[in-house]
């Protein structure tokens, strides 16, 4: 983490590491975190990515002392703080709906940790102006969140966040409220934000794209097992398993479903030759839209009937069908193609990836043409 | 790829000369979205004048009844002031300055009693209401049917058997713990909030009057008939149900995460509810307050039940001059009545703005 160790430099509070060893989670008889173990590192921008109800949000109010941690450990610098309220884990959280006061205004809402720790009011009032300032809302101080827009709320948790300087940063899907346009710009200004503080940041998103943009690393989690831990590059390039892979990435990655047999990749009209496989009765390929192209009919490695052509502004994405399956291609802006006629998709080989369709697991398989 | 254009249609060269298309519009048919018919309107507005009559004609007449005399009453019916007859304040006298001492006293009781007990019930039946909306309470049923049949059991024995009471508490107590650890604990069937706060409605669903007797004895046997403190202890309890069931449902729609949020930034439980959860509840606890004062302040079986002079309360007044040796006392009967209703309507003037809506806006999403 060079990166993330420059940014702890350039800040003046400490930033703290987190260590998550063996965390568990039971509501009852289910099982919502199975052994979660990570190392964050200080001034790591650490995000948990995954579907909803993957347990991500349990484990970050798991650290934020929100949720009883069922069995396992919690350190945040040098301290345990399994068993430690909230209150004195010097943390800081912003939360999905942004929890601000209603009755408050956006200065008393700023200020909130700052009153509770009984802070006298010139200290304070100035902290507020400075917190407000780094967001932009020094007009605003007045309004009650109510006669806010969204993006300007966003701004008012932030703000409430960083006046305290806590050594952690808990984000809850902070962007998912926002509009499209909206969360492009946030997006920038909290790595531009974190960066600036280099406070240790755990992120909690099931949007890919704000865990690639935003992550030093990213951990993909799923039904509360941690999938793959890794910078974005990683996970992105070298996923562990068929489900990182589909998830990273958008449109996601292609599958198609056959078998290994003698050094065979063998789908319905597909035979592809693969080195260091062993026979495997159910392997799925994948290959990335971005990474394929549309060919002439039999000039690629898979066939297909074209289905739709969508051009997106940058790009125009080529779905073809296949039986049952479909198969996305990236293509250039100026591409033209007839729908319902048939093309070929090809692909450079060492962009292809199989996996054991059984436990989803990467295998060591590559393509040999 | 082929781009479609699409055909433009034959209408479209004919834009500018376009006529708007004509109909008829039906009877209470609406002539826009949003808008009431004519026909509509008027009928609405003849209901809405017809009922605001039939419930705002009782109070006029009983405003004016309080300034008539015996005969401008039995002559009657008059309904205008100095044209049918001659106004007197003939019965505010007999009511404030030859009885004032009956009439201030039950004016005061009833101030006392239902501000008492409103404040009583309010407290602690949204304490309660908050607990049940924010902790998970899973009470052991086997544990609570213990505990049942040891009370029944020393009620049984101190009653029936004339043992010492002291003996037999001391006996079902130590039974209990000794029954709740070897036995309580192998049934996992618990209850939840939702059966706590069930079994707590289910207090009110009970008419009063079932119950009556009963705390009139246990009042006689511990002393306190027409006293202020019975009247306050019974409404309070008897009206808590209600608080509960409000403010658990108010509680309830406070997001959480102000609450997680505020104890997040180092706020401990009590700065966290004086500064997040109070402020927010003032609408649910204003209109409570009022509904619970008007019951407590209207409540007329257990204070005709409760009180004899020392406590008697407003509407025991009232029903007694329904009574009197000299027959039904009509005018004075309106006075009281009269300023009987001012506190309700005072109160209700004072919360109204607490009662408003949108309080939440811009707590969570816009």
């Amino acid at each position: 983490m060079a990166m993330a160790g420059e940014a702890a430099a350039t800040a003046d509070t400490v930033a703290k590491r987190i260590t998550i060893r063996n965390m568990n989670k039971f509501y009852g008889s289910f099982h919502a975190l199975k052994d979660l173990s990570i190392e964050i590192e200080p001034g790591e921008f650490l995000v948990l990515l995954g579907p909803s109800g993957c347990g991500k949000s349990t484990a970050l109010r798991m650290v934020a002392g929100l949720e009883e941690i069922s069995s396992g450990q919690l350190l945040i610098g040098d301290r345990d703080v399994t068993d430690v309220l909230p209150k004195y884990r010097d943390i800081a959280m912003v939360f999905q709906s942004y929890a601000l006061y209603p009755h408050k205004t956006v200065a008393e809402n700023i200020g909130f940790p700052l009153k509770v720790a009984k802070t006298p009011k010139a200290e304070m009032d100035a902290a507020v102006r400075d917190a407000a300032a780094q967001v932009e809302l020094d007009q605003l101080l007045d309004r009650f969140p109510g006669q806010l827009s969204g993006g300007q709320r966003q701004r008012v948790a932030l703000a409430r966040a960083i006046i305290r300087r806590p050594s952690v940063f808990l984000m809850d899907e902070p962007l998912s409220n926002l509009d499209a346009k909206l969360r492009g710009n946030m997006r920038a200004e909290l790595k531009h934000m974190q960066h600036e503080l280099g406070i240790t940041t755990v992120y909690v998103t099931h949007d890919q794209i704000e865990a690639m943009t935003l992550a030093h690393r990213v951990a993909i989690m799923k039904d509360g097992v941690l999938q793959q831990l890794g910078t974005p590059k990683e996970v992105y390039a070298d996923p562990a398993n068929m489900f990182v892979a589909g998830f990273m990435g958008s449109p996601p990655m292609n599958f198609v479903e056959g078998r290994i047999a003698d050094g065979v990749f063998e789908a319905d009209g597909v035979r592809l030759p693969v080195a260091q496989a062993a026979d495997l009765s159910a392997a799925t390929l994948g290959f990335r839209p971005e990474d394929s192209r549309v060919a002439a009919e039999g000039q690629g490695m898979i066939d297909g009937r074209v289905f739709a052509v969508e051009l997106t502004g940058d790009q125009t994405l080529v779905t073809l069908r296949r039986g049952p399956d479909s198969i996305v291609v990236k293509m250039p802006k100026d591409f033209e193609i007839q729908e319902n006629v048939t093309a070929s998709v090809a692909f450079a080989t060492d962009h292809a990836y199989f996996f054991d369709s059984q436990s989803g697991d990467r295998i060591s398989a590559r393509l040999a043409l | 790829m082929t781009a479609h254009v699409p055909q433009s249609g034959p209408q479209s060269g004919q834009a500018a000369s376009a006529v708007p298309v004509q109909h008829r519009r039906r009877l209470f048919e609406s002539p826009a979205i949003g808008r009431m018919a004519p026909e509509t309107k008027f009928i609405l507005y003849a209901i809405l004048i017809g009922w605001s009559l039939f419930v705002l004609f009782p109070i006029y007449w009983l405003f004016i009844t309080s300034f008539k005399t015996a005969p401008a009453v039995n002559e009657g019916p008059f309904f205008l002031p100095f044209i049918d007859y001659q106004p007197s304040l003939h019965a505010w006298r007999e009511l404030f300055v030859i009885d004032y001492e009956d009439t201030l006293r039950a004016y005061l009781n009833s101030i006392v009693i239902s501000l008492a007990a409103t404040a009583l019930s309010v407290l602690f039946g949204s304490m309660a209401a908050y607990a049940l909306s924010r902790v998970s309470f899973a009470p052991n049923l086997v544990t609570i049917l213990i505990f049942v049949a040891l009370l029944i059991g020393l009620i049984v024995a101190v009653s029936a058997f004339g043992v010492d009471w002291r003996v037999s508490a001391a006996v079902a107590v130590a039974l209990f713990f000794l029954l709740a650890r070897a036995v309580g604990r192998r049934y996992r069937v618990s209850l939840a909030n939702g059966d706590i706060l069930f079994w707590i409605i289910s207090q009110r669903i009970l008419a009063p009057v079932v119950v009556v007797v009963p705390i009139y004895m246990m009042f006689q046997s511990v002393r306190l008939l027409d006293t202020h403190l019975a009247l306050i202890v019974t409404y309070a309890v008897v009206n808590m149900p209600i608080v509960v069931w409000l403010m658990y449902d108010f509680f309830n729609t406070i997001p959480r995460d102000l609450e997680e949020s505020a104890q997040l930034d180092g706020a401990t439980m009590i700065m966290t509810f004086r500064e997040v959860v109070l402020p927010l509840s003032r609408a649910g606890l204003a209109a409570t307050t009022l509904l619970v004062m008007i019951l407590s302040w209207n409540e007329y079986l257990l204070a005709l039940f409760l009180s004899t002079t020392n406590a008697q309360t407003m509407p025991i007044l009232v029903a007694a001059m329904n009574a009197g040796e000299r027959g039904i006392l009509w005018w004075t009967m309106s006075v009281a009545i009269v300023v009987m209703i001012v506190p309700v309507v005072v109160l209700a003037v004072i919360l109204q703005k607490y009662i408003s809506k949108g309080i939440l806006l811009g707590a969570v999403k816009g």
